[in-house]
Order: C-alpha cells, then structure tokens, then sequence
C-alpha cells in the first residue's frame, strides 16, 4: 500500500498525521455545499440545546418512564451500531476474502463504520443524564452487566476503525498490516454486535427479549442495513464526483444485499412462527407479540415486514436488482425497515411490563427528538466534511500492490486527488 | 456520706405497681397475639387445618412385602376420604370424593404421602412439591423458577404461596415481630378467566421544555428552513423551466 503524498505540490493540502489534508477544497467548495453544511450545523446545535435541557432539567425532559425506561437512544444504539457493521463486513471482505471488486469502498466504508459507532456512543452519554457518572462505569464496573461489554466493545470498535481509517489512507504498514487489523478488527465487530443483542436477550423477564435467535438476527439485520447504507452513501459520493465506482461493484453489493435481507427476513419469520406455533405458544407470549402485530404497536412493527419484503422483492429479480434506482430504493426501503425494527425492538421489553401492566406505546418527546436529530446530523456533518478534505479514494497502485500481495487481481481504477467540488 | 438529691427523692416502685404494669403489658400482648394464634390454628380454605403436615399423623413407610413388592407399612384406614377436602379451584381435576387426589397423590393403598411427577415417579410429600405443579403449569413453573414469578420462594405450596388443594388460596407469613405459621387469604377470584393484563400504570407526567429552548428550535428551525430552500429552490426552478 503506497503513502498518498501528491506527486505535485498542491494549494490548499496540508499534511497533518502523515495524512494529506486538502482544505483548499472547502474553499473551493460551492454556496450549496455550505448550505447543506449550514443545515447540519443548525440541527447540530438543536440536539446540544437539547441536551443542555437534559443537563439542567433532568430527565423529565425525556419521556422514558419508570415503565418505558429506555426511549430513543436506546433504540438509535442498535441501528447505528448495526449500520456500523456493512463497513466492516465491505472492508473485511476486500481483505481476507480478496473481493477486489469492493476495495474502492474500503476507506469510505472504515469511515462511515467509525462515524456511526462515534454517535451511538454519544446517544448512550446524553441518556445518562449526569454524564460524568461515565467516570464510574469505567473505574467500577459491574461486571455483571452486559452494558460493560458492549459499551466497551463499542468504544474499542470505534477508536479500531479510526486506527484503520488511518492506516488506510496514510498506507502505513501496507497491506499486511491492513490484513493483521481487519483480523482484529472483524471479531471485535461480532462481539460488539453479539453483547449489544445480549443486553435485550439475557432479559428473562422481558419475554419477547429472552429469544436465542436475537443474536444472529441482531447480526443479519446490522449486515443488511449497513451494506444498503453503504450502497445509498457511494451512489450519492458517485453523483457528486468525489468518488468513482465501476457498475460491477454496485452490483455484487446489491446481489450481497439480497442474500442478507432474505437471511434476515427468515429468521424474523421463524422468530414469529415460533410465538404463535400452535402447540409451542404461550399465552403471555403470544399476547406480548400480538401488540405488534394487531395491537398498538403494529404501527412500528408491521412496516419492517412491509419494507423488508418490498426491498428484498426489488432485488429479487435478476433484471431489476443491476438498476441504479432500484438498488438505491431497495437499500432506503431496507434501512428504514431496520430503523423500525430496531424501535419495535426497544418497545418489545415495555410493551406489556414483567407484571403484566400494558404500556402506552413509547413517543420521544421534543428533547429527545432533537438529540437524536442532532446525533445524527452531527454524523452527517463530520461526514460531509471528510469526504471533502480526506484522501478517501484508493489510489491505483494500492491494488497494484494488493495483486503483488496475491490476495486478488488489481482492478486498477483511476487516481483522481480527492476533494473535487460537491 | 449522703445521695445526691435526685437519687433521695426518686420513689422506689412498690411490689404491687410493678405486678400491676406486668398483668396489664400480658393482656395487651394477648390481645394482639390472639388473632395471630387463631390463624396457626385456625382452617384452611379446605376445612382442614393448613400445610398442616400429613406424615405427622400417617407415618406411611413402604416395607417390603411378598415377592419383593413394597406395601405401606400402615394403610390408611378410610382411604383418601378421611379429609374433607375443598378442591375449589382444583375441582377441575375432579370432585374430591372421585380420584382427583390420585391425579397428585399416590395410591391410598401404597403411599398418599407421596406425589406422582410427570414421568410418573413419586417424591415425598416433603420434597419439592413444585415439580408436581409443573405437570400442568408449565409456564408457571419455569416463571417460578426463574424467579419472575414468586419472588423466588422456595416452594410454590405450603411454606411458599399457594394452597396445594385450592390453590386460589394464598399463603401470607406472619407479621413480625410475631411468629407463627402466617394465615390464608383469597388471592385469586373463583371464576376462571383467560390470562389478562393488569391495568394500565397511570399516565405519566408531562415532559418539561423550558421556553428559552422553545424559542431557540423555532429560530433554528426556521434557518434550517432557509438553508434548505437556498440548498433546493435552484433545482425546483430549473426543473419548472423545463
């Protein structure tokens, strides 16, 4: 993997960390960049406004209750922490399985994987309320809980992708050393996703929870919504001319994208069919689930069935799944069904409590709606501006050498400087 | 040398002050513990005296007989109609004077103080009796066990909740300081209903939002707005010119 230090001199590129930095593109950046900009920014501040409320008013700011007590973050932890995953399992793949055809996306994917786990954290931080009471978790922690687990492997995960994003970009160790950090960094994303599921199903009193397939389907849906994101993220990198990808990549993640919604959908379904099995159900078990599908919060769960067979029905079809538009379609769909489905998620261990007693169904209030917001458009700006000033294209000679290294054919796609205008 | 002032001028209570505060402290003492004492003695629902232990008055023991077949060692002489049972909400079982008690207990020829489990082995009426509820209350059982029902008693019946014969009937323990063996009470309606949720909790309490910060969302949602028509109005435009 060669350094990617520009062969020329160039305005505006400064070199910090061994990283070339090119912050005359911001300059050069048009007044609609800066206005999308400007909008991140506004919401940006919104979410630390509210906040700020949190701090200062505590938490009836929220509407989490003694009965629903955890509320939107919870629910965002899951799904942006899944989205995490399609990064890795991209970058992993270019490097242990020598799919060549996705290294284009590597850097992007390690960028988005480290964004996304960044503001799943900070959703845990706001929902502490006295966020310094952080300092306890980690010099006392309670081994005993699996929050310790998946905090930290989220934690770790994070700083692993930065590390690699890192290496990636500044070539650092080469492609050795890039295969020795997915081979670290690959079941550290299966623990983090694997203790996030355990925090729902180690609940034995929530029974919706308690289900030993929460794990692999925890996993399946991070994968699927993770690749889609992926997918929608180089299409629109692809339309504004930071990034270039050829046609067969988009296709092979979209044929991927398949394989791991249908994956997902089964095992959801037999989740279902395991509840309702005539001779196996259960009546407290049976009525939990029936909330979700007749019930109040058939609102949240019903979509996730909707959107994932629509999405999966796109890409079905051999003709149709190779169609920009459906691909693009397919992994929105797909990526909201997630968003659903990690909310019902939430919604299952409250909807009727441990005694029995039915819950209203959960809405964030506007403190919380906010936060989320501002979470979200937080990550949306860091990324917004790191496709701007970061290197995130891989330069031809990176697959040269990868070929070298015969862990797959060089592809060779073009060396463009990175930062043209948006 | 001479008491101080105080200890010379107290008065020494006198024989028959003191007996009088002892007779009075025991009859208030009784009275309390009357209603307690009438419990440890008092009936269960069954009309019979509860948890009351059954091998206390049928030592039952299998000695071997003829043959190598085991006999009890003294059979009950009325078989299992010596008790009046109330089966009240075990009646489902059958009525007390057909064979609902073999549905539990062991033969009256062998050993009632056994009861049967589901592969068909007997324990000691002693032993855990839970393993004999989970024959037919399966979810209970395993809700019992993992502690989300019960509260992690040891034992469904007797020293644990339920009435073994009704078991609608609940078992409370002794207020303390008081001891004894607690008293019944009707946790569960006679009529049998399909399980149904409890009420719901009452609603919560509104979510505050101070009004600096409403105003601070409104201003910023109407930049946010700004920057969005800045950010899309060309295309719209462009798009109706064509």
């Amino acid at each position: 993997m060669a350094m990617t230090e520009p062969t020329t001199p160039q305005p505006g590129i400064k070199r910090f960390i061994k990283i070339d930095w090119n912050v005359g593109a911001l300059k050069a950046a048009s007044p609609r960049y800066w206005s999308w900009v400007g909008m991140l920014v506004i919401m940006t501040t919104l979410g630390v406004l509210a906040w700020v409320v949190v701090l200062t008013t505590g938490g009836n700011a929220m509407a989490q209750r003694d009965n629903f007590t955890w509320g939107m973050w919870f629910a965002d932890y899951m799904f942006y922490v899944g989205l995490a995953a399609g990064g890795l399992v991209v970058y992993a793949s270019v490097h242990l399985f020598g799919a060549e055809q996705f290294r284009p996306l590597s850097r992007l994917a390690v960028l988005m994987a480290g964004l996304l786990t960044m503001i799943a954290l900070l959703g845990d931080l706001t929902d502490l309320v006295r966020v310094w009471r952080i300092f306890w978790f980690v010099v006392t922690p309670n081994i005993s809980a699996i929050f310790v687990y998946t905090g930290s492997a989220a934690g770790f995960y994070m700083v692993l992708c930065f590390v690699d994003l890192w290496i990636l970009v500044t070539g650092v160790g080469g492609e050795k050393l890039a295969f020795r950090m997915t081979l670290i960094a690959l079941p550290v994303a299966i623990y983090l996703h694997t203790t996030t599921a355990f925090v729902l199903a180690l609940n034995k009193s929530r029974e919706l929870w308690n289900s030993a397939v929460m794990v692999p389907i925890f996993l399946t849906s991070a994968v699927a919504s993770g690749v889609a994101l992926l997918l929608i993220c180089a299409y629109v990198l692809q339309h504004y001319h930071v990034l270039e990808f050829k046609k067969s990549m988009f296709r092979s993640l979209a044929t991927l994208l398949a394989t791991v919604i249908i994956t997902d959908l089964f095992l959801l379904v037999v989740e279902i069919a395991t509840v309702y099995w005539p001779t196996a159900a259960k009546a407290g078990h049976t009525l939990r689930f029936s909330e979700f599908m007749t019930g109040p919060y058939a609102v949240q769960f019903l979509p996730v069935l909707i959107l994932g067979v629509i999405a999966f029905s796109l890409l079905a079809g051999r003709k149709t799944r190779h169609i920009p538009a459906i691909q693009i379609t397919a992994s929105a769909l797909y990526v909201l069904a997630i968003f659903f489905k990690r909310y019902t998620l939430m919604s299952m261990g409250f909807a009727i409590g441990p005694l029995g007693q039915t819950q209203a169904p959960y809405i964030p209030s506007l403190v919380e709606a906010l936060i989320a917001i501002g979470l979200l458009s937080m990550g949306m700006l860091f990324f917004t501006l790191a496709v701007k000033i970061l290197p995130l294209r891989v330069p031809e000679e990176e697959h040269a050498e990868a070929g070298a290294w015969e862990l797959a054919e060089a592809t060779g796609e073009p060396v463009v400087e990175p930062g043209v205008a948006l | 040398m001479g008491a101080s002032p105080s200890t010379a001028t107290r008065p020494t209570p006198g024989g028959l002050s003191w007996l009088l505060r002892a007779v009075v402290l025991i009859v208030l003492a009784a009275a309390v513990i009357a209603p307690v004492t009438a419990a440890f003695a008092g009936q269960a629902s069954s009309g019979q005296l509860f948890f009351y232990p059954c091998t206390s008055c049928h030592p039952v023991n299998m000695v071997p007989g003829p043959g190598g077949v085991e006999h009890p060692s003294k059979p009950l002489p009325n078989g299992m109609q010596g008790h009046k049972i109330v089966l009240e909400a075990h009646d489902k079982l059958g009525s007390a004077t057909s064979d609902a008690c073999l549905v539990c207990h062991d033969d009256p020829s062998r050993n009632p103080g056994k009861l049967k489990l589901i592969d068909g082995t007997l324990i000691d009426i002693t032993g855990d009796i839970s393993l004999v509820c989970y024959r037919c209350h399966e979810a209970k059982y395993h809700e019992f066990r993992q502690g989300t029902h019960g509260n992690h008693k040891e034992s469904c019946v007797a020293a644990g909740c339920h009435d073994p014969h009704t078991p609608n009937y609940l078992y409370a323990g002794p207020v303390k300081p008081f001891v004894g063996v607690g008293f019944q009470f009707k946790g569960v309606g006679q009529a049998r209903v399909p399980f149904k949720p409890l009420m719901a909790p009452p609603l919560p309490p509104p979510t505050v939002n101070p009004t600096w910060f409403l105003i601070a969302v409104a201003v910023g949602l109407l930049a946010f707005l700004g920057l969005l028509i800045r950010l899309v109005g060309p295309v719209v435009v462009e798009r109706l010119k064509r």
